[in-house]
């Protein structure tokens, strides 16, 4: 099948294209150079043509995920719209049906998103959840930061074995990426207890924080994956934890990359810039965290933005929950994954008279708009923690529209004046750097940039095209029209097929789910195995020959080959 | 005023959701109108003509209007869901749902309602006759609200979980009530005339009153003394004290 996108105003930042009107040619899902006459032509008509959205954190499927649809029956009542043709029923808002996650995104004009946190143990849950979401691409980050045996590898310092054991936890749970949710913390919780920064010791393991973060990222390298270390801090969501950040942040000077991006992406920062010591003194330090940023070559953050209203709290750091149920008198569910890591579910809803809520909305823009380079900061709400998914369209508008963001300070909280540095800061945003926050950027930090996040010959055929005129319009101004198009995209092309016209969703092709199979030296392995068959016989409820998720769970499999090779370490 | 006199053709089997038979629906509208407004029987989509005969006298607003239920609606769901204003007469049964989520207006009933009468009530009145069933002005699955405003009277008994997740507004019960009834309040008063059990777990605020016996009390409360509240003295409890509750909970 041919496609040819005629008239299209092309914001593609990776191959230097600016605005400038160009044709896009498809052909059997990927984007050539040219296509004969019998191609089936879509006339852009002048309109705003990007790449497919790349979200690189959002909790879309497994175990939380769902835990989060069972505990909150009310969050069903929205968003209801019955089944189509061509599509299923949707519900829900912050923890939509499955289905509903595939066509909200197309209907964004994302086609690529990375579900942030699964551990080995639940990922056939992960992965039976992302088999039935409809059109877009996918994959899951597995959780490597409190499991038994990292900490265990990481205290004998072998970088070998723990490199043996995160190639296999990535082939066990089909995954994507490593991710680190406030390392050890979660281990501590089953006893009750947290760390409270990067140096304390993890008890019964004589590991800190620290160790495990570099060790982790020193075998991410050695293995060449393609994605770095996919960082939550410690302390996450207490004041003053900025302090953890920057220290977290210091550890990636310690490693060298062995691909062309970052060692260390921390994420949803909104949640790790507070300053203050308590909720009364509570402010602000996204300046702080953006001049590290800014002053450093080897890390990326993601802005977790909130949103105002409904959302639901979910994440792999369990003491965090408990602590968050406590203070709100919230609903409150906890879960422990036997020997990797604890995860809680609470919902939440952010108010705009709340002094802490407005700081923290305020925190997310900041982060964006003093990171001078975009790439640098990716564009999310940390679905649904912030808020969910379907409001980026709000946050396109907020970064860039000054006016917009001083109307809504107007509405909220008097706080974000004298806490946060927001109603001073007029830096609004063009389509380039947006394109760079949502798809370039993203692919890059998700080391997909060769197929994902451009339209350069040779790239997935995953294309928006959005109902506006970039040279007719001053989003300055008109920040309504920004908001409602990107909501709803005028097109989404999904590997070459139009999966969304005006906002409706036309088709459902499956999309496929990236993992990375990891190579090591096969005496690593085996050293590594015999630990990990001592730690199933010893103390996991279930074998290991049922733990591994089968090929048969991963139907549209895109596998990344990856490999051990030696890496300098300063 | 325009009164609207509406029965069922026929006994009904399959239960029917009719959130349109309502005076805010029904105001100033002809019978044609009327018989045009959608109804669900089961998984069918059908008419209000179609399931009932229509009769209107007079003309006037939603405010004005009083729309008086012959026959049996034991087997209709939703009857003046969501309603602001006006008058509802029910000469016999009810089903589930009765005044979700009504604002305002009146609702009377002859006979029995079936579960979740009142429920996320706002404003208004509703008054039954007979007896209620589960949930009465409780909130719907998963809410941290129920009932936040309007006051609700049931003669008769009610079961279980009466006023459950309440933030404001009155319920009173003049018979005995099943267990539960206040459960996780945070606002509002229950009046039960006659027995209950176990009430007021789980509570954060607001008041509950019982008049009769309390089979089972839970031992989430404390015992603050005596206190007379209009007139009659009553043992005073306040609670559930595991989540610092500043519920009130009075017994005789």
């Amino acid at each position: 099948m041919e496609l040819l996108i005629k008239n299209a105003a092309v914001f593609d930042p990776v191959n230097g294209i600016n605005g400038d009107k160009t044709d896009i040619s498809i052909k059997d899902a990927k984007i050539v150079s040219k296509v004969s006459s019998k191609a089936t032509v879509i006339d852009a008509g002048g309109k705003l043509v990007m790449a497919g959205g790349v979200d690189a954190h959002s909790h879309i499927a497994g175990a939380k995920v769902n835990v989060g649809r069972m505990m909150r029956p009310e969050d069903s009542r929205s968003g209801i719209s019955p089944r189509t043709k061509i599509t299923r029923p949707c519900t829900g808002y912050t923890v939509p049906n499955v289905y509903a996650m595939g066509y909200r995104y197309a209907q964004m004009g994302y086609t690529t998103v990375f579900e942030a946190a699964q551990a080995i143990m639940k990922a056939r849950h992960t992965h039976e959840e992302l088999e039935e979401i409809p059109i877009i691409d996918k994959g899951a980050l597995t959780l490597f930061g409190s499991n038994w045996p990292t900490m265990d590898f990481v205290r004998e310092k072998n970088m070998d074995k723990l490199a043996a054991y995160v190639a296999w936890g990535l082939l066990a749970s089909r995954g994507f990426g490593v991710k680190c949710v406030n390392p050890g913390g979660g281990e501590m919780w089953g006893f009750g207890k947290n760390v409270t920064g990067i140096d304390d010791v993890v008890p019964g393991f004589d590991v800190t924080p620290k160790e495990i973060i570099v060790s982790l990222m020193k075998v991410n390298e050695m293995l060449c994956l393609p994605h770095s270390v996919h960082l939550h801090c410690n302390n996450l969501g207490n004041p003053g934890n900025y302090k953890t950040t920057l220290a977290s942040m210091e550890l990636a000077n310690q490693v060298k990359a062995s691909k062309d991006r970052q060692v260390m992406h921390v994420t949803h920062l909104l949640f790790n810039s507070w300053g203050g010591t308590n909720w009364g003194d509570f402010e602000s330090k996204a300046d702080v965290i953006a001049n590290c940023l800014n002053n450093s070559d080897n890390i990326t953050g993601d802005m977790g933005q909130m949103i105002f209203g409904s959302a639901t709290t979910m994440t792999a750091d369990g003491p965090k929950q408990y602590a968050n149920a406590k203070l709100l008198h919230a609903k409150w569910s906890n879960g422990d994954v036997e020997l990797e890591d604890a995860s809680g579910v609470v919902p939440i809803y952010y108010v705009k008279q709340i002094s802490v809520h407005a700081i923290m909305w305020a925190i997310g823009l900041e982060l964006a708009l003093l990171t001078k380079d975009p790439y640098k900061m990716l564009l999310t709400t940390d679905h649904p923690n912030g808020g969910p998914f379907v409001n980026y369209s709000e946050v396109i508008a907020l970064l860039m529209s000054n006016k917009k963001r001083q109307e809504e300070i107007k509405t909220v909280h008097e706080a974000v004046h004298a806490k946060t540095k927001l109603p001073g800061l007029d830096r609004e945003l063009d389509f380039n750097e947006i394109a760079i926050m949502t798809r370039a950027g993203t692919a890059r930090v998700l080391g997909l940039l060769d197929t994902k996040g451009h339209l350069g010959v040779g790239a997935d055929a995953d294309i928006s095209i959005y109902d506006i005129k970039p040279d007719q319009i001053d989003p300055s101004i008109e920040h309504a029209k920004i908001k409602s198009a990107f909501s709803s995209a005028a097109y989404t092309i999904k590997g070459g097929n139009i999966v969304v016209k005006e906002g409706q969703v036309t088709a459902t092709p499956l999309g496929r789910t990236y993992w990375v199979d990891a190579k090591v030296p096969r005496q690593n392995h085996d050293e590594m195995m015999k630990d990990i068959v001592r730690k199933f016989k010893n103390y996991y409820s279930i074998q290991l020959a049922n733990y591994m998720v089968q090929d048969e769970y991963v139907s549209h499999p895109q596998v990344i080959k990856a490999g051990a090779i030696p890496v300098e370490v300063n | 005023m325009q009164i609207v006199t509406i029965k069922p053709r026929k006994e009904i089997k399959i239960s029917v959701e009719a959130e349109n038979i309502s005076p805010d629906k029904f105001g100033g509208k002809t019978e044609k109108d009327i018989q045009s407004l959608v109804a669900w029987m089961g998984n069918q989509k059908t008419t209000i003509g179609e399931l009932f005969s229509i009769k209107v006298e007079g003309s006037g607003p939603a405010v004005d209007t009083k729309i008086v239920l012959e026959g049996d609606f034991s087997r209709v769901k939703r009857i003046g869901e969501g309603m602001t204003t006006g008058l509802i007469i029910i000469n016999g049964n009810a089903d589930m749902h009765l005044g979700a989520k009504m604002s305002g207006g009146k609702i009377s009933v002859k006979g029995n309602v079936d579960s979740w009468a009142g429920r996320e009530m706002k404003g208004g009145e509703l008054i039954v006759e007979g007896n209620a069933a589960y949930y009465l002005g409780a909130g719907y699955r998963g809410e941290s609200c129920g009932m936040r405003g309007g006051k609700i009277t049931v003669m008769g008994n009610a079961l279980d979980f009466v006023g459950e997740h309440m933030c404001g507004g009155e319920i009173i019960v003049n018979g005995n009530t099943g267990i539960l009834p206040g459960l996780s309040n945070n606002g509002g008063k229950i009046v039960i005339g006659g027995n209950t059990s176990r009430p007021g777990s789980e509570m954060s605020k607001g008041t509950i009153i019982v008049n009769g016996k309390v089979n089972e009390m839970m031992p989430v409360f404390k015992l603050e003394g005596d206190e007379a509240v209009d007139g009659v003295t009553y043992k005073k409890y306040t609670g559930d004290i595991i989540g610092n509750g500043k519920g009130l909970l009075y017994v005789k």
